[in-house]
């Protein structure tokens, strides 16, 4: 042997004579099936080939090649192996002269079908299939990165090799490897070359090899459930060239576009892997397409939504929503915070119209905006504010407030909660999330710092919008329990945020104007209950914070009063859900002994040097915005307008003379006086009074929906929300009717009366 | 050194369990399989066969006809000079099943491809449920050549097989007289380029 390759090596001319008499030989051993001679001959042409010059061998490839073939073509599980380590062999070495003749077809097709052989021993089928994913990357690696050499990327090569590495990591996966260890397993090194594969892949080629993936996983099933699909697109995002991650993106939100007709099932284990997927293709390399991604997630977020209600409601579409929302969050949680407010706006932008000829929403339009919100929620919440006025540009803050006062509750907190968390930067949310009064401020350990001076910009700038908004949200007929907690929340964080002297003051006046709002709205007891121990939380909060000894103690002093005579007037009560009738006072009637003074109040502000100006004008809900681009849907909410644009009227006009009268302030009399001047105001109060008392018959269906919500998870309560809005009249004069509808509340007992 | 002068490529379509596997074997090895059980992805077999004195060599490509393989054993269709789509004459689904197999075969196969429409198991008499003609009509429409075969009995199937050679021979020839066509190698018998894709040793 050493004397033949000593030869050969002396002769390289004779080199192609000396292949093709081995050759020849081998290929009569085989049909003789002399399976010793085979196994010399081909160790002959093994060390030629390794010992050969590179310039030489080419004259002596083609006959190795055939030779390899035979040895393939034969039924001998030995002679296959033997002839793929001959081929891996020589896929090793580096040729400098081109090749484009040579062929390799049938080593593809051959170790293709290697791999996915069922021979009867299972060791012999093992080592076959081992062999033939070996064999496999031997192509791959003997074409991959030589221009000299046939493309391997094309399709009907990588048709075979994808499929038949994935079949062997799948049955490796299925079938438990006894040693994961086992550097043998067909499946351990088919992972391998399949790695190998992925990471030489140049722009042009990662789609040749990811379509066969999405095929076969489609074929055998895999994506539900969807471990396989999931480790598949771990490998190749981690071997992948990074740069070309987005693509891999783009091709399964592509793979998803073709499969919206599929189950939801389907989908939702897509976007799950999409969703890991997204988490691994870090950072920037997610490329400019980056609003594509939430177009194609949104996208298919209202195609599911758009579905009849029933087929909305299933828990396979609704995991599918959830997964669409926790890949949006995944997604944004890796883009530069910029972007984050961009893909807020977009989201925002994708919100469905809601238009005033259309007083009462279509459900759908709910389901949609609350699925939105709840993205919404979900970026928001991995953005990190700095500066305010960076995570409330006006083009986004604008929408959002206006959204802020839709007629669905569930909306309204979701759009407070994505307050909360953009304004939140000291960690503050969870010790506010809770109405209470705390008798040393302390005890809540919050983070607070003086407001930068771009703050305190911002705050002079949007802070009334803020306010205007959260008036309206107070006064909201349909409010929960929830939606008073995050008012509450909202403007203590505010003030937290965007602490200075005018926030200061604008806090008091707004404070203020609810309990001016709880003493003469017209609202139920309990909401007016709730209004009053917000105020006296956030009053008990912002005194304690600002350290005015008079105004501490003026609130300490109402707190006690209340706790003696008015206890529903505080958090404990008026946010306990558990509430019954007896709770509430028998009458509304205003205990004004338990109200906080605002000459109390300004007198001590004043007199710690503040500047109290703004504070003798009362709150009046200015619409910063225009009434006109709030969409008041509730027949409920209109009165409110008639109300809330009556005193903006008189604002200007009227009320001046009556203010001059009565002092600076605006008392319950002087609005009674106001309201009676007005023929049309008469009848609303007689129209509100009925609407209190028919609130208290029907109470307990809000009360249903306030514990669901509270309990359960949202899905319930969506439903109930959503049966509200079916069997709502679409031109219901008497805006609580509906619930007379809805619920026969005659044959439900509920002892407990609490009315939300 | 060859032993063969033309190499073609053979490849069996059809779906799940009509004795695609049980009629290459009868072939090859001169076998009926007891328990053959289902293919896996693709499963490749060799035979020569002499056709007017001349050698003749058959790779076949057995494919499984279980959907979830498709996708690979579609791409075997391209490189293929003759397709044999095999039905069960005692299985209607497997014939009602035809016409989306010939639109497989319209998308991935090369057009100049020879294709076999084969009704096996034409040994179980008594559970026939495709009549012979209605099988053959519909083969005339497709422009199919029309066969009944069993591989438990071997009725039909070394016919089959040696027909299709035959062909692919005379087309071969046909072939080589007009373009004067050889392969650029001697590793012709690899080549599969979907055009001029016979592949023939010459000078052995
Ligand atoms: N009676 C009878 N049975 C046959 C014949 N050919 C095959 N069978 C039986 O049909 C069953 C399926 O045969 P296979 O050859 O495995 O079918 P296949 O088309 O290869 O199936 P896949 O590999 O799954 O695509 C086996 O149980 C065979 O014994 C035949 O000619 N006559
Ligand atoms: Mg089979």
């Amino acid at each position: 042997m050493d004397k033949l390759t000593f030869y050969a090596m002396k002769s390289p001319e004779k080199l192609d004579r000396i292949a093709n008499y081995l050759a020849e030989r081998l290929s009569q051993d085989v049909r003789r099936q002399r399976v010793g001679f085979v196994m010399i001959a081909m160790e002959a042409l093994d060390s030629l080939l390794v010992s050969c010059h590179a310039q030489s061998l080419n004259l002596f490839v083609e006959s190795f090649l055939k030779m390899v073939q035979k040895l393939l073509e034969c039924d001998e599980p030995d002679l296959q192996c033997l002839a793929t380590n001959s081929f891996v062999k020589f896929a090793n070495i580096e040729e400098d002269t081109p090749s484009y003749h040579r062929r390799y077809d049938f080593f593809v097709s051959k170790f293709s079908s290697m791999c996915h052989n069922c021979v009867a021993d299972p060791d012999v089928r093992a080592r076959l299939r081992t062999a033939g994913v070996r064999g496999l990357q031997g192509v791959v690696r003997k074409t991959v990165s030589d221009d000299l050499q046939v493309n391997i990327w094309e399709k009907t090569h990588m048709d075979k090799i994808v499929p038949s590495l994935l079949y062997n990591m799948q049955v490796g996966m299925s079938e438990e490897l006894e040693s994961p260890k086992d550097e043998d397993h067909p499946a351990v090194v088919a992972e391998t070359v399949f790695r190998d594969l992925v990471c030489r892949a140049s722009y042009g080629n990662i789609n040749s090899v990811l379509k066969p993936v999405l095929l076969h996983l489609d074929d055998h099933k895999l994506w539900v459930p969807n471990d396989f699909a999931v480790k598949c697109f771990k490998i190749i995002m981690y071997s992948v060239q990074a740069q070309y991650g987005y693509i891999v993106v783009q091709m399964l939100m592509n793979h998803l576009d073709d499969h919206s007709k599929q189950l939801p099932r389907v989908k939702a284990s897509i976007v799950n892997v999409l969703s890991e997927t997204v988490l691994i293709a870090a950072g920037g390399s997610v490329g400019p397409s980056v609003l594509e991604v939430f177009n194609t997630l949104l996208k298919h977020l209202r195609i599911s939504v758009d579905k009849d209600i029933s087929a909305t409601q299933s828990p396979d579409e609704k995991n599918f929503q959830e997964a669409i929302i926790n890949t949006i969050g995944e997604f944004a949680k890796n883009l530069p915070d910029y972007q984050k407010i961009e893909v807020m706006m977009f989201i925002m932008g994708k919100v469905p119209p809601s238009s005033e000829s259309q007083p009462v929403k279509n459900s759908k339009d709910v389901l949609l905006q609350t699925m939105l919100m709840k993205t919404l929620l979900k970026v928001a919440t991995k953005y990190k504010t700095v500066l305010l006025n960076n995570a409330f540009p006006s083009t986004f803050l604008d929408p959002l407030l206006r959204m802020s006062v839709v007629s669905d509750p569930g909306i309204r907190r979701l759009i407070q909660e994505i307050i909360h968390t953009l304004l939140d930067r000291h960690d503050n949310l969870l010790k506010l999330t809770t109405v209470r009064i705390p008798e040393q401020i302390s005890t809540l350990k919050l983070t607070v710092e003086k407001a930068q001076r771009q703050d305190i910009m911002f705050a002079k700038k949007s802070g009334p919008l803020f306010y205007w908004h959260l008036y309206k949200n107070a006064e909201m007929q349909n409010n929960k329990v929830d939606n008073f907690e995050t008012i509450f929340c909202t403007l203590a964080l505010m003030f937290v945020e965007m602490n200075g002297d005018e926030v200061l003051i604008d806090s008091f006046r707004f404070a203020l104007g609810i309990q001016h709002m709880a003493k003469v709205g017209d609202l139920p007891i309990t909401h007016k209950c709730a209004i009053h121990a917000i105020v006296a939380a956030h009053l008990n909060l912002i005194s304690q914070l600002t350290a005015v000894p008079a105004l501490c103690e003026h609130v300490a002093v109402v707190i006690a009063r209340r706790k003696e005579s008015a206890p529903f007037y505080l958090p404990a009560m008026a946010f306990n859900r558990k509430n019954t009738a007896n709770s509430y006072p028998e009458k509304d009637v205003v205990l004004e002994s338990c109200m906080f003074n605002p000459d109390t109040i300004s007198d001590a502000l004043r007199n710690s040097g503040h500047d109290t100006s703004s504070l003798v004008s009362p709150f009046m809900p200015q619409n910063v915005i225009g009434f006109d681009q709030v969409d008041l849907k509730k027949s409920a909410s209109d009165i409110h307008s008639l109300n809330i644009s009556f005193s903006l009227d008189s604002r200007s006009s009227s009320i001046e003379s009556i203010r001059k009268s009565v002092g600076e302030e605006i008392t319950f009399e002087s609005l009674k006086k106001v309201l009676e001047m007005n023929p049309r105001a008469k009848e609303e109060e007689q129209k509100e009074r009925q609407k209190i008392l028919e609130k208290f018959t029907n109470g307990p269906f809000e009360d249903i929906v306030a514990r669901s919500e509270a309990k359960s998870e949202k899905f319930a309560n969506k439903l109930n929300e959503i049966l509200e809005k079916i069997a709502q009249p679409p031109q219901a004069a008497e805006p609580l009717s509906k619930d007379g509808l809805t619920v026969p509340i005659h044959n439900i007992q509920f002892p407990e009366l609490f009315i939300y | 050194m060859e032993d063969y002068k033309y190499l073609f490529k053979v490849v069996l379509i059809g779906n799940a369990g009509v004795g695609k596997t049980c009629l290459v074997r009868r072939f090859t090895q001169g076998l009926f399989p007891p328990g053959q059980g289902a293919t896996i992805g693709v499963d490749f077999m060799i035979s020569t066969v002499e056709i007017d004195g001349v050698k003749v060599k058959l790779q076949i490509w057995d494919t499984a006809g279980q959907e979830r393989f498709r996708s690979i054993t579609q791409s075997y269709y391209r490189s293929a000079n003759a397709l044999i789509l095999v039905y069960d004459i005692s299985c209607q689904p497997s014939f009602d099943c035809l016409p989306q197999w010939i639109n497989e075969m319209d998308m991935y196969a090369s057009t100049k491809v020879i294709t076999y429409l084969v009704g096996n198991k034409s040994d179980r008499v008594n559970q026939r449920e495709i009549p012979a003609h209605i099988a053959e009509r519909f083969a005339q429409q497709q422009d199919m050549r029309f066969l009944e075969t069993s591989a438990k009995e071997a009725d039909n199937v070394k016919r089959l097989f040696l027909e299709i050679a035959k062909e692919l021979t005379q087309q071969a020839r046909d072939n080589e007289i007009c373009s004067q066509y050889s392969s650029a190698s001697d590793l012709g018998a690899t080549d599969t380029s979907p055009v001029g894709n016979f592949s023939c040793c010459k000078g052995f």
